[in-house]
């Protein structure tokens, strides 16, 4: 594929944390529109890959592109400003703020000395939510009442507000049942239908399969494996995740 | 069980609680009760005093006066533990910055030594006020840096800078108060009222409302009450963090700034020896009042209450020939059966969250 249908991705990066090489040589490809699954074992580097992707980790080697271009990201606001944004395993939400405050901290719509514009950000996250079809009982209620789904819900609709590229997602479903984790895997399919890229890390590989265009696993911190959800099983995903088998190399 | 790519409309989770009528979440906010506790306690000691002497103008600037400084500092620490900042040094500060703004005074005198040898005096009182809230912002500012920049937890830092303050002000005063300063700063400020509001009330007073306004409709406030919720969660939207803290402890120093040029204001002098417990006195007036200790919630209005209850208890037990003694017991019940409501229904929220 060639970079420019690349909406996130990388090439070949490597990554060392003193003497643990957390990535010897991944690369993951994400085009406009689809949903592309990251899996591997604990300890493969997946969380390392997405950090790297974010501008929290810089590669020791290796290319990170985002909108076609090769870039060098510095920092989260970096990859923020390329509309790259992410939903979190621990969701990075303030528990005590209201699903508006949340969903604008950080991006906060101000006039003047800093007031806020209250009723600008309200209506506009109310579109973002409605848009995604996420339905909540309030967004004036602190974060902290509403319910695990919810609160992933409201995760993704703000990653989704503020990115314009791709919105990755650490582990969306690990804290939920499995009518909520239903529920959020349909939302990851409204957001690529947006024609953003998606990137997941998922262990609930039935269910990602069923979600993904493509799967790329992970094994002790190199790419194995880049291929069609369709052409995939459960059984064939934990074994490459497990052992790194050559026939499937290519 | 199969999945649509292209969901129209997601159940409804009418788990969580559906919003309110604005009086109901007034009346359930806890600086309303603290306030309807106030106004009772007044009226309960307006009939108990010789002839209704506790509802006089003449005590309620009494009240007001005695308010105005344990305000000033609890509105400070209200700031600062929203974001979850914790500030043992306040009475330090305020201490220290009066000494500092008394000395400035002092340097206003043709004969030192003699109370009425002051020249410029409006110029004098300005310059101290200046040292005042000079020294409360670098005392802030030393604080925010220990905190922020050198990652130090804010009761230990605040622990450190409280013994320092003190012990700075003692060594320059030599232990001994600083007096003799401008009556005119007694009678133009400090015993000076508008109304029944003394001056240092309305300072206390338009520091609140001005606060009150920061917290609720600006950035500034939003940040504030994010960090002190979940200061990663705040650090991963972009938000500098370090800066946010530093700001807030630089503020509620010059706060203790201001508190300390009241003090020379009132008494004419400083007070050495008289701000020992002002710190907890106003983490005692921002808790009852609903801000959360472990941050991520201010309330203004309830620091204003809860500042006011300490007060009113004070005088009122005073008035009615109770043991003053009485008012640490009662104030100290207060707070627990406030801080113990608030735990009762946290519990109540997690039990409801778990039957997810």
């Amino acid at each position: 594929m060639e970079n420019s249908d690349v909406v996130i991705g990388a090439r070949h990066v490597s990554k060392r944390f003193g003497h643990v090489h957390a990535l010897r040589d991944a690369s993951v490809t994400v085009p406009a529109g689809a949903v592309v699954a990251l899996v591997g074992d604990n300890g493969a580097g997946k969380s390392t890959l997405i950090k790297t992707l974010l501008g929290i980790n810089k590669p020791d080697a290796g290319e990170v592109i985002i909108g076609g271009e090769s870039v060098q990201l510095s920092s989260v606001r970096d990859a923020q400003s390329r509309g790259v944004d992410a939903v979190h395993q621990d969701l990075a939400l303030a528990p005590e703020l209201s699903v508006v405050d949340n969903m604008f901290l950080g991006h906060e719509d101000v006039v003047g000395p800093g007031f806020l514009r209250r009723r600008r950000m309200a209506e506009r996250a109310d579109a973002a939510v409605r848009e995604l079809g996420i339905q909540l009982p309030s967004l004036t209620v602190p974060v902290r009442e509403l319910s695990g789904g919810q609160r992933q819900a409201v995760a993704v609709a703000k990653a989704v507000m503020w990115s314009r590229t791709a919105v990755l997602m650490d582990e969306p479903t690990a804290a939920l049942g499995a009518r909520q984790s239903e529920i959020i895997a349909d939302l990851m399919r409204t957001v690529a239908a947006k024609g953003l890229g998606v990137l997941v890390i998922s262990h609930d590989l039935p269910r990602i399969l069923k979600v993904a265009d493509t799967v790329t696993v992970l094994w002790r911190g190199e790419t194995v494996l880049e291929a069609p959800a369709a052409d995939l099983t459960v059984p064939d995903l934990v074994a490459t995740m497990v052992g790194y088998r050559a026939e499937e190399a290519s | 069980m199969t999945s649509t790519s292209t969901p129209k409309a997601l159940p409804v989770d009418d788990r969580a609680q559906r919003p309110q009528h604005p009086l109901v979440t007034w009346l359930r906010t806890r600086a309303t009760w603290i306030l309807l506790l106030d106004i009772a306690l007044i009226l309960i000691f307006g009939l108990l005093s010789r002839n209704n002497v506790y509802l006089s103008s003449a005590n309620a600037e009494s009240v007001l006066l005695s308010m105005s400084q344990i305000l000033l500092l609890a509105l400070g620490l209200a700031m600062m533990l929203g974001a979850g900042i914790f500030d043992l040094s306040l009475g330090a500060n305020l201490v220290l910055s009066s000494v500092v703004g008394a000395l400035v005074m002092r340097s206003f005198q043709t004969d030192p030594g003699v109370q009425s040898s002051y020249h410029d005096i409006p110029v004098a009182m300005l310059a101290g006020f200046l040292a005042c809230v000079a020294t409360g912002v670098a005392f802030g500012l030393v604080n925010g840096l220990l905190i922020a920049v050198g990652n130090i937890n804010s009761l230990i830092a605040t622990l450190g800078t409280l013994g320092i303050g003190t012990g700075i002000a003692l060594l320059v005063t030599s232990g001994s108060d600083v007096a003799a300063l401008p009556t005119q700063l007694q009678v133009w400020i400090g015993l000076n009222t508008v109304g029944v509001f003394p001056i240092p009330a309305i300072v206390a007073l338009v520091v609140a409302v001005l606060l009150w306004v920061v917290v609720r409709y600006t950035r500034f406030g939003l940040r504030t009450q994010a960090i002190g919720s979940d200061r990663g969660a705040t650090e991963r939207a972009g938000i500098r963090v370090r800066g946010q803290l530093v700001s807030l402890t630089v503020l509620g120093g010059g706060l203790a700034g201001i508190a300390g040029f009241i003090d020379l204001a009132r008494f004419g002098s400083t007070a050495l020896g008289g701000h020992a417990n002002d710190a907890l006195g106003a983490v005692t007036a921002a808790v009852i009042g609903g801000t959360l200790l472990e941050g991520g919630r201010i309330s203004i209005t309830g620091a204003v209450w809860g500042a006011g209850l300490a007060v009113i208890l004070q005088t009122g037990l005073v008035i009615v020939g109770v043991s003053s003694f009485w008012q640490l017991i009662v104030v100290g019940g207060v707070l627990l059966a406030a801080v113990l409501l608030d735990r009762a229904a946290a519990v109540r929220r997690n039990r409801t969250a778990r039957r997810e």
